[in-house]
């Protein structure tokens, strides 16, 4: 009897121990990702938050699909914009930017007759330009970023008003524009099964949890391989459930709706590009040094200046794709487009995780950001809070932001 | 006996800002192996002297010789090219990135390339940067480590290692003890003991005569853009110190005579 007692005794304090341990070890993980987590455990809480008190519409396929629709221009602006805050400069201009290359690429396609993909490159050059001419204001004549791009935000203000002068709105009739902005990928016809279920969209979602999978086993197994510290097994295999439920949540929720609209394709491959660029490629590596030590990284031969050119490219090229995304969802281009959106996409880039002082961030972060600060403007819409209570709360969401930041960086240094 | 050829030698070098004359015609010759300190007060031209030799300034007037042959540098990549490296007094390093992506900063090893884009061989940087902090015995628990959460001294052994770690000829260091506690002082000298017992020619600036004392072979003293003195580190500190410092304040002023008299 006693030797029975005791057995079960020990296995309980085995099993308490176990447990112990293991709530230690997410403690722990906890805190040393917090900067990393943070943003994507307040994005879950905030669509919990919203799905609670709309009764289930926040998370309705509707409304998720509208709202990916509605982050995409902002989104582009907001991958731009962290490579630009990395490097410690601000660009105020892309908003007026995005609203006068919008109006550009329907002149082209109403007045001038171009074609569509000929507007659209047109467009793009057109913004590599204006970036181009940033980029020679800050990195070659030295004038302080938050200066020469408040010029951008009025000259480029100016411009957009020039150019929808005549007729104030252009209404754009191309179909394969509009569909950028409204149109989704198309489906393979029904057979039968999943009615009413976007399958290709069913489809990739689950390539992409098998690529998810795939990928962090192997990375797992590298990084083994080289002997540095991993994640606990039962620690790695939540997480990889984790983010699989996510990642096939939000395929479902999508597939019940019209699918992956053509806006979420380009933010992905957009995404997945840069992401690739930043972290894993030389370039990336001299992006990062810049912002950390200007004066380090021209002493071991990267060029400021050039990284300087080539930031101020990229948010060039990206604000016109954020003009062609917006023109192209209203199907017109308005004298008004374009208004706010740089401070929707700073705001994007800081919640999402980038330093206000320069050399840290990512863009995945700042695409999380951007979902985050749209889902509070969707859901307080769908909730029928007044919009001036909707920025209030905005504000204080990006002070949390930035405290959030400045708090846990510097308990790391103690 | 032969006498062998100096890892670096500088003839008469000139150089003014405006009216100022920095430097008045400065000669320095450095020998393989060698440590080589350079004091003097300030505004005394060390720090000038050691700009040229790096290629962040070009000298008016003068010639510099890396391995007997001539040089001719217009900026500190050129520098680098010859094998020539500066450690900066205010440390180099970016603190965002951690000590493997500081150490192989501006010549990341790329795995593939796209085109203009090189993806970058992590792997091999990483364990290269092991091998190098493990080989100059710098305690650092992880090269994954941040710089921005090492202490003062890891942090300048970092620089130092980075400098000295493709085949750099010449390792010139500006202040590296300056602004650390006495153990990082420690730790710093250690360094550079072993980098000379690994065959390093190394140059440094310092205003702290104790410290270089304990490291260096000889000595140059700079004074008014002139050299005033160069010595062998010999006897005891105290009369050393003593000997040099009449040179640092220019209570004595008779190198040059002799000089060309030898």
């Amino acid at each position: 009897m006693i030797l029975r007692k005791e057995g079960i005794s020990s296995k309980m304090a085995r099993t308490s121990r176990h447990e112990v341990i293991f709530i230690n070890d997410i403690n722990k993980i906890l805190r040393q990702n917090i900067r990393e987590w943070g943003m994507y455990i307040a994005l879950l809480v905030i669509m919990a938050f919203f799905t609670i008190t709309t009764k289930g519409v926040f998370l309705s396929s509707r409304n998720i699909g509208n709202l990916i629709n509605q982050t995409g221009y902002i989104a582009v602006l907001a991958v731009g914009m962290t490579l630009v805050i990395i490097i410690s400069h601000i660009d105020l201009s892309v908003g007026y930017l995005s609203g006068f290359l919008g109006a550009v690429a329907a002149t082209a396609m109403e007045f001038w007759h171009l074609p569509v993909y000929v507007s659209i490159a047109l467009t793009l050059v057109i913004g590599i330009m204006a970036g181009f001419f940033s980029g020679f204001l800050v990195g070659q004549m030295k004038i302080p970023a938050f200066v020469a791009t408040l010029a951008g935000w009025l000259g480029y203000r100016g411009a957009l008003q020039l150019v929808t002068m005549s007729r104030g709105t252009i209404v754009i009739t191309n179909d394969v524009f509009n569909a950028i902005g409204n149109g989704y990928i198309p489906d393979i016809p029904d057979i039968g099964i999943l009615p009413g279920v976007h399958k290709v969209t069913l489809f990739l979602g689950i390539l992409i949890i098998l690529f998810f999978i795939v990928n962090a086993i192997n990375n797992r197994r590298k990084m083994q391989s080289y002997n540095f510290k991993v994640l606990g097994m039962h620690l790695f295999i939540i997480k990889l459930i984790f983010g699989s439920a996510l990642i096939g949540g939000m395929t479902w929720v999508l597939s019940g709706y019209k699918g992956l609209s053509w806006t979420a394709v380009i933010v992905l491959i957009l995404v997945f590009v840069y992401n690739f660029i930043m972290s894993r490629t030389v370039l990336g590596r001299h992006i990062y040094a810049v912002g950390g030590n200007p004066e380090a990284a021209e002493l071991n031969g990267i060029s400021v200046k050039k990284i300087t050119y080539m930031i101020f490219c990229s948010m060039g090229m990206l604000s016109a794709l954020s003009g062609i995304l917006f023109a192209s969802r209203f199907k017109s281009a308005t004298t008004t487009a374009g208004t706010l959106f740089e401070l929707d996409a700073i705001a994007a880039a800081f919640v999402g995780g980038v330093s206000p002082s320069g050399g840290i961030g990512k863009v995945t972060g700042s695409i999380i950001g951007a979902f985050v600060m749209m889902s509070l403007t969707s859901g307080m819409n769908l909730m029928g809070i007044d919009i001036s209570f909707q920025y209030v709360v905005r504000a204080l969401v990006l002070v949390a932001a930035v405290v959030f930041d400045v708090t846990t960086r510097n308990r790391k240094k103690i | 006996m032969v006498k062998a050829i100096p890892v670096v030698e500088m003839r008469n070098i000139k150089k003014s800002f405006g009216g100022v004359h920095a430097l008045r015609g400065v000669d320095l010759v450095l020998h393989h192996n060698e440590v080589l300190g350079l004091v003097g007060d300030n505004a005394a031209g060390k720090s000038t002297l050691m700009k040229i030799l790096s290629g962040a300034y070009i000298p008016d007037e003068g010639e510099i010789f890396i391995e007997g042959k001539k040089v001719h540098m217009v900026n500190s990549w050129d520098a680098h090219q010859q094998g020539i490296e500066m450690v900066y007094q205010d440390l180099a390093l970016a603190n965002n990135l951690d000590v493997a992506a500081n150490v192989f900063m501006g010549r990341e090893a790329v795995s593939v390339k796209l085109g203009p884009i090189g993806v970058m061989d992590e792997h091999y940087m990483e364990q290269e940067t092991k091998r190098l902090l493990d080989r100059l015995k710098i305690d650092i628990s992880s090269v994954r480590l941040k710089v921005e959460s090492l202490s003062g001294g890891q942090r300048q052994a970092v620089a130092i290692a980075r400098a000295t770690a493709f085949n750099t000829k010449v390792t010139i260091m500006d202040e590296p003890t300056a602004a650390l506690s006495v153990a990082a002082i420690k730790k710093v000298l250690d360094l550079v003991r072993e980098l000379k017992e690994q065959g390093c020619s190394i140059i440094i600036i310092s205003h702290r005569l104790e410290d270089i004392y304990q490291v260096s072979d000889r000595m140059m003293v700079l004074r008014h853009g002139r050299k005033v003195c160069d010595t062998p580190v010999t006897g005891d500190i105290d009369t050393f110190r003593e000997h040099v410092v009449a040179y640092i304040v220019g209570a004595r002023d008779d190198f040059a005579e002799g000089g060309n008299k030898q």
